[in-house]
C-alpha cells in the first residue's frame, strides 16, 4: 500500500518510466468512455489523465477560462507545464464540454503527436450503440495506422480477458473496503485505483494481488458514520483524507476515478466480435451524468452501493462548473431523501487547499446529523 | 412553505400577449410612442418596449410582437383544442413541431427572453426558484429561468420535452432532463454527434427519423407530405428573406436596426415555417429596404460594425441595441444568428426530412460548438460573417454558463487577429440577468473597447520617426 | 457544574458559560489574528469577569473558526460544527424552533432541526459577500452611517429603492450614485436592507424553511432586515431571548453538558 501511494503521488511513476526506458509508447486518454482493451491490445499502455489536485492554473487560464471546470484546467496546466510529455498520443472524448475544450487547447498550444477522437453518443439506444461500435472501429484503424501496426480480434479479447480479471481485483477490493469491518480507506482506495489507470496492466494485476494479500486481515476503526462519496471527477487523494479525518469513513464511491469507471463486466460472453461485445458495455453501462437518457440506471447504481455497504450517508460533490454532475446530484439527492438516506450535497473548487475548510465544515456537520439521528 | 410564489413566467406572458393580440396593428404602434412619452411603462417593459417600437425597428417590431402573441397564445389553447404542447430548445427547429396538426412548439429561450424583457422583476424569481431546489448557479438563465418556472410547478406543463442539445451543450441538455425527472415528462431527443467526418451528418439523419417516429406515435399523428410541404415551403420563404438581410448588412451605414439581430433568430426559433414567420421577416427587409434607400441610421456616423460571436444581453433591449445604435455601433447579428438556412428541396418526403436534418444540424450553437472542433467551427463562421459584413470587430458576450465557447475563446482570440486583424472585446455577464453585470459596465466596457480599440485600428497607421544615426552605429 | 462553550467567528469571538442549562455569563470580543488566542482571550476574560476559575469548567466545546485548533490545544474536550450549535442553541431557547437563520459577518447559514431539536438540513454561502454581514458593512460605510444605525434609520422609509445589482462591489456602486441624485439615505438605507433579506430568503430557500423561525448572528440585530425576511417568508420569526450573536457559543456550551451527560 505504501508503494502504491507513493507511486500516485506523481504524475509519471516509476513504471511509467521503465515502460519508457524499456521502448514502450504511453497513450493518454480523459474518460471512461475509452475501451483501453484496445490500447493495451496495441502493445501501447493506456494512461488516465489526471491533476492530482494541482491547484496552479496560471498558463491554462490563459486559454481556457475561470468559468471552466478547474480540473480541467489543472490538467491543461500539467500538459502545457511538458508533465505529460512522456504522452506519445491522446484519445480524445466528448465526455463533457470542459474536457472537449480542455484537449482542444492542448492540442492548439503543443500538438500531440497523435491524437483520436472517438465520438461518444449521449444516449443510450439502438442507433447510438451502431454509431459508437463504429466509433471503436475506427478508434483500432486510426491506433495501427498511426504507430504502423496491427491489432487482431484476439488480441482484444485476450485483453478483454485480462482486464475482466483486474476488474475482478478491483471489486474484491471494493468488498473488502465495504464490509463491515473495512480493510482500506476511502483515500486508499483513490490511490489503488489512480495507480490502477497509471501502470501497465501487467504490472496492476500483480499489484493488485500483493495489496489485496496485505490487507485482508485489515480493519479500520474509530471512524464517525460510513460514507458514500460520488460526483465529479475528483483525484483529490487529501481531499479524501480530510473527509475521513473528522471521523467519515468513504465505504464506497460513485466517481469515475472510482466504481463506475470499472463495475460494469463486459456482459456478452457469447458475442464474436470484440468490437460489439465492447461498444455494448462501454455505452449501456456507461454509468456517467453525460448520458441524458440514463438517470435511472445512476440512481440505481448509488442505491445498491448504498446497501452493500452499509452506507450511513451520501456525499454528492460536484465541481464548480461541472454542470452534469451540479444537476445530476440534485436528481439523485432527492432520490435518495426519498428513501430516507441523508445526503450532502457540496459545491467545491478542485484543488484549492482554501476550500478544504468551507468543505470540512459541512462534512462534520453532516456526520453530526448523521450521529444524531442514530 | 411556500415563499410566496408568483404566476408563472409562461401565464403572465400568455395574459400580456393576449392584450397585444387583440390591439390592431396600427394602434399598437401609437399606443407604444404614446405610453413611451407619458413614460408611465415600468422600466424594464419601458426599455423593450423602446426598442421594439423605436422609430426605426417600429414597422418590423408590431409584426414581430403579433407573431410571439399568436405564438404564446396558440400553445396556451392548445390543451383545450386537443393539441400536445412541445417544449424544445431554442436550437431545434420548431418548424417540425409545426408540420403536425396536433402539436406546438414552444421553446424555452425564448419564453425566457421575452420574460426578461417584458415582466416585471424580469426572470430573477425563476431563477431563485431553480436555485432553491439545490441546483447549481453556474447553470445557463436562458432556458433555468423558464424552466425554473415550470419547475416552481404553478406554471403551465409542457406534454413532452425535446432535447436536442446533447452534444451541443450540457449545461442546456442537463437542465431539459431535470425538468423532464422532476416533473415527470416525458423527453426526446435529438442528439448531435460531434463528427465532420460525414459519418456524422448520416448518423444525425437516422437520429431525426427516429425522433419523427417518436413524435408520432407520442402525438398520435402521422406526419404528412402535404403538411410539412406547406410548412417547409414558408421555412424556404424565410430562407430567401434572411438572406436578403444578410445582404443589407453589407451596407454602410448599416440600415438594419440593430434589434433585426433577435428579431431574425427570435423568429427561427418560434415561427418559422409559419405564414407568421414570413411576415415578420418581410417587414424587416421592407424596413431595412427603406432605410438603404434613404441611407438612414440612427446616430451622426457609423462608427464602428460589430459582430457578436455568441448571444447578446436581453435583460435591457434598449440598453444594448438601442444604445449601440445611438452611439454609431452597428449590431450586425450574433451567434444566434448563424444558422445558415438553405432551401430545402421539398418534391418528396424524404428530401424533406433530409432537408429538416440539415437545418437542424445547422441550428446554432449545434453548428459551431456542437462541431468536432468547437474552435474550428466557430471560428470559421464567425470569420466567415466579419468579412462579409465587413465588420470593425467582435464581441463576446461572455455569459457565464456557456462553458463551450468560455472553453476556446482564446483560440477564436487568436484566429480573429491572424486572419483577420480583427479585435476581439471579451464582456462578462449574465445575458439574461442583469443583476450580474449592470448594462452600464457592459456599455462602458464597449465604448472603451470601441474608442480605444477599433477606433485606433481603423486610422491611418503611425509613422516610426526615424532615429538619427549616430556616431556608435556607424562604428 | 460549570459548562463553557467558545466560538470564533470572522470579525467577533464569543464565549458563553452555563449551569443547568442557564447562561451564567456571555463575553464578546474582537478576535485577535489566530483562533487558539482568540479563544484564549474571551474565555478568560468571561471566566474573570464571572469569577468563574478554568477549573470549575467541567467540560468546553468549540465551535467556528479554528475549533479544531483550539480543541487540540486542550482548551476544549471537543469541537463541534457551528452549524448543530447554532441549531440545538435556538431549539433549547424555543422548542418550537424548526430553521434558524444565522447571519455572521463573512457567511450565511440556514439550518433545519427537527422536533426533538436534532439537526435536519442545512445550507451556507461563504463564498459570497452578498447576503452577510460584511455587504451591510460596506454598505454601511458608504451610506455614512453605522452598522447600527442602518436598520433602525430604513423603517422610516416610504420608498426603498430598489438594488439593480447582486454583487456587493456593483451594489456599492449604485448606493454611490444614489447618493449622487440626491435619493435619501433613509430610501437608500430600506433598499439595502430589502436586497440584504432577499439574498437570504434565497438561500433559505433550498432548505424549504419552516415554523418557528429564529434569526442568529450579529445580522439579528437589524431590524430592517429581520423585517423584509419577515415579509418574503409571510412569516413572523420567532425572537432569541438571548443576544443572537452569542447564539453558536451559546450551543457549543450546551454540547458541552451533553457530552459530560453523555459519560
Amino acid at each position: 500500500m505504501d508503494e502504491i501511494i507513493k507511486q500516485t503521488g506523481v504524475v509519471e511513476n516509476d513504471h511509467v518510466k521503465k515502460w519508457k526506458d524499456d521502448g514502450g509508447r504511453v497513450i493518454g486518454y480523459v474518460c471512461v468512455a475509452t475501451p483501453t482493451e484496445v490500447i493495451d491490445a496495441a502493445g501501447l499502455m493506456p494512461y488516465r489523465i489526471r491533476a492530482l489536485g494541482n491547484s496552479n492554473t496560471e498558463i491554462a487560464d490563459a486559454h481556457m477560462s475561470r468559468f471552466n471546470c478547474n480540473f480541467c484546467r489543472s490538467c491543461l496546466q500539467l500538459g502545457l507545464d511538458g508533465i505529460y510529455d512522456f504522452l506519445d498520443g491522446m484519445i480524445e472524448t466528448n465526455g463533457c464540454d470542459h474536457l472537449r475544450g480542455m484537449v482542444e487547447n492542448w492540442n492548439y498550444v503543443k500538438k500531440f503527436d497523435f491524437l483520436h477522437y472517438i465520438k461518444v453518443p449521449h444516449i443510450v439506444d439502438e442507433d447510438s450503440l451502431k454509431y459508437y461500435e463504429e466509433e471503436l472501429r475506427l478508434y483500432k484503424k486510426a491506433i495501427e495506422k498511426h504507430f504502423n501496426l496491427a491489432i487482431t480480434d484476439e488480441e482484444i479479447w485476450s485483453q478483454i480477458r485480462r482486464h475482466e480479471r483486474i476488474r475482478d481485483k478491483l471489486r474484491t477490493i471494493y468488498e473488502m473496503r465495504e464490509k463491515d469491518e473495512p480493510a482500506f480507506t476511502g483515500a486508499e482506495v483513490l490511490s489503488i485505483f489512480l495507480l490502477a489507470t497509471a501502470v501497465p496492466a501487467g504490472v496492476l494485476e500483480g499489484l493488485l494481488d500483493r495489496v489485496i494479500e496485505e490487507r485482508k486481515d485489515n480493519k479500520i476503526e474509530g471512524y464517525k458514520a460510513r460514507l458514500l462519496l460520488g460526483g465529479s471527477a475528483t483525484d483529490e487523494v487529501d481531499f479524501v483524507e480530510e473527509i475521513e479525518g473528522i471521523g467519515g469513513l468513504v465505504v464506497t464511491d460513485a466517481l469515475c476515478y472510482g466504481s463506475r469507471a470499472f463495475w460494469p463486466h463486459i456482459g456478452d460472453k457469447k458475442e464474436s466480435d470484440p468490437f460489439k461485445a465492447m461498444a455494448k458495455t462501454y455505452l449501456e453501462k456507461l454509468l456517467c451524468p453525460r448520458m441524458f437518457n440514463d438517470f435511472p440506471s445512476r440512481r440505481d447504481f448509488l442505491f445498491s452501493a448504498i446497501e452493500r455497504a452499509k452506507v450511513e450517508g451520501v456525499v454528492l460533490i460536484h465541481n464548480k462548473f461541472c454542470d452534469v454532475h451540479g444537476v445530476d446530484n440534485v436528481l439523485l439527492r432527492i432520490a435518495l431523501e426519498n428513501k430516507g438516506i441523508p445526503v450532502l450535497q457540496l459545491e467545491k473548487e478542485y484543488g484549492a487547499a482554501a476550500d478544504i475548510g468551507r468543505m470540512k465544515t459541512r462534512v462534520q456537520a453532516f456526520l453530526e446529523r448523521i450521529s444524531d439521528s442514530r | 412553505m411556500k415563499l410566496g410564489m408568483s404566476p408563472g413566467l409562461f401565464d403572465r406572458l400568455v395574459h400580456l400577449f393576449r392584450v397585444v393580440n387583440r390591439v390592431p396593428d396600427p394602434v399598437l404602434k401609437k399606443l407604444g410612442a404614446i405610453l413611451m412619452a407619458l413614460n408611465v411603462l415600468p422600466s424594464d417593459l419601458a426599455s423593450a418596449a423602446g426598442a421594439l417600437l423605436a422609430p426605426q425597428s417600429r414597422e418590423a417590431g408590431v409584426v414581430f410582437l403579433k407573431m410571439l402573441s399568436k405564438w404564446i397564445v396558440e400553445a396556451h389553447s392548445a390543451a383545450r383544442e386537443g393539441k400536445k404542447v412541445i417544449l424544445v430548445p431554442f436550437n431545434f427547429p420548431p418548424e417540425l413541431i409545426h408540420a403536425f396538426d396536433k402539436a406546438v412548439p414552444l421553446t424555452s429561450e425564448v419564453l425566457t427572453t421575452m420574460g426578461v424583457a417584458i415582466l416585471k422583476g424580469q426572470g430573477e424569481r425563476y431563477w431563485d426558484i431553480a436555485m432553491g431546489l439545490g441546483l447549481p448557479d453556474h447553470l445557463c438563465s436562458a432556458n433555468t429561468i423558464e424552466l425554473g418556472s415550470m419547475l416552481g410547478r404553478e406554471d403551465f406543463q409542457p406534454d413532452a420535452i425535446i432535447s436536442s442539445a446533447p452534444g451541443g451543450c450540457d449545461v442546456n441538455s442537463k437542465i431539459h432532463e431535470f425538468a423532464s425527472h422532476y416533473l415527470d415528462i416525458p423527453q426526446f431527443f435529438l442528439q448531435k454527434p460531434p463528427d465532420d467526418s460525414g459519418r456524422g451528418r448520416e448518423q444525425y439523419s437516422v437520429y431525426m427519423r427516429t425522433l419523427i417516429s417518436q413524435l408520432e406515435e407520442f402525438i398520435g399523428e402521422k406526419l404528412t407530405e402535404d403538411k410539412l410541404r406547406g410548412v417547409i415551403e414558408k421555412a424556404n420563404r424565410c430562407t430567401e428573406l434572411y438572406f436578403d438581410i444578410w445582404d443589407f448588412h453589407k451596407a454602410a451605414p448599416n440600415p438594419v436596426p440593430n434589434i433585426f439581430a433577435l428579431f431574425m433568430y427570435g423568429t427561427r426559433f418560434s415561427m418559422w415555417g409559419r405564414e407568421e414567420g414570413v411576415k415578420t421577416f418581410e417587414a424587416m427587409v421592407k424596413v431595412a429596404k427603406e432605410r438603404l434607400a434613404q441611407k438612414a441610421y440612427p446616430a451622426e456616423k457609423e462608427l464602428a460594425r460589430c459582430v457578436w460571436c455568441y448571444t447578446s444581453y436581453y435583460y435591457d433591449f434598449m440598453g444594448l441595441f438601442n444604445w449601440m445604435e445611438d452611439q454609431g455601433y452597428s449590431h450586425l447579428g450574433d451567434g444566434l444568428d448563424l444558422y445558415f438556412p438553405q432551401i430545402i428541396d421539398t418534391s418528396t418526403m424524404d428530401s424533406m426530412i433530409e432537408g429538416l436534418a440539415e437545418s437542424a444540424w445547422n441550428m446554432p450553437m449545434t453548428r459551431q460548438v456542437g462541431g468536432e472542433s468547437m474552435s474550428r467551427s466557430w471560428t470559421e463562421d464567425v470569420v466567415f460573417v466579419a468579412r462579409e459584413l465587413n465588420a470593425d470587430c467582435v464581441i463576446y458576450c461572455g455569459h457565464h454558463s456557456c462553458k463551450q465557447t468560455w472553453s476556446v475563446i482564446s483560440i477564436l482570440r487568436k484566429e480573429l487577429m491572424n486572419q483577420l486583424g480583427l479585435p476581439l472585446l471579451i464582456l462578462q455577464g449574465d445575458s439574461w440577468i442583469k443583476k450580474m453585470t449592470p448594462i452600464s459596465v457592459i456599455q462602458q466596457e464597449i465604448d472603451e473597447f470601441i474608442k480605444n480599440v477599433v477606433a485606433r485600428k481603423t486610422t491611418k497607421k503611425r509613422e516610426l520617426r526615424k532615429r538619427k544615426k549616430i556616431k556608435s552605429d556607424l562604428q | 457544574m460549570f459548562f463553557a462553550g467558545i466560538d470564533i467567528g470572522s470579525l467577533t469571538a464569543q464565549a458563553v458559560v452555563i449551569k443547568n442549562g442557564k447562561i451564567i455569563g456571555a463575553k464578546t470580543i474582537s478576535v485577535l489574528p489566530h483562533p487558539v488566542d482568540s479563544a484564549k482571550e474571551v474565555i478568560d476574560r468571561l471566566l474573570s469577569k464571572q469569577e468563574i476559575k478554568w477549573e470549575d469548567i467541567k467540560c468546553a466545546v468549540s465551535t467556528g473558526y479554528g475549533r479544531e485548533k483550539i480543541q487540540q490545544e486542550g482548551l476544549t474536550r471537543e469541537n463541534i460544527s457551528e452549524i448543530s450549535c447554532h441549531g440545538l442553541g435556538a431549539y433549547t431557547i424555543n422548542p418550537n424552533i424548526r430553521t434558524v437563520i444565522d447571519i455572521g459577518g463573512q457567511d450565511a447559514k440556514v439550518i433545519k432541526v427537527n422536533q426533538s431539536g436534532k439537526l435536519d438540513n442545512f445550507v451556507m454561502n461563504d463564498k459570497c459577500a452578498a447576503g452577510t454581514g460584511h455587504f451591510l458593512e460596506v454598505m454601511s460605510k458608504t451610506l455614512g452611517v453605522s452598522l447600527d444605525e442602518l436598520g433602525p434609520m430604513s423603517r422610516k422609509s416610504r420608498k426603498p429603492v430598489e438594488m439593480s445589482n447582486r454583487c456587493t462591489i456593483y451594489v456599492e456602486t449604485e448606493v454611490i450614485h444614489f447618493l449622487q441624485q440626491g435619493v435619501s439615505k433613509i430610501d437608500i438605507a430600506a433598499g439595502i436592507n430589502r436586497a440584504m433579506a432577499e439574498r437570504v430568503v434565497a438561500l433559505a430557500r433550498r432548505v424549504e424553511p419552516e415554523k418557528e423561525i429564529m434569526m442568529t448572528g450579529g445580522v439579528a440585530k437589524n431590524v430592517a432586515v429581520k423585517s423584509e425576511i419577515e415579509k418574503t417568508l409571510k412569516v413572523k420569526m420567532v425572537k432569541s431571548k438571548i443576544d443572537p450573536q452569542i447564539m453558536g457559543a451559546y450551543g457549543a456550551a450546551l454540547f458541552a453538558q451533553k457530552q459530560e451527560g453523555a459519560k
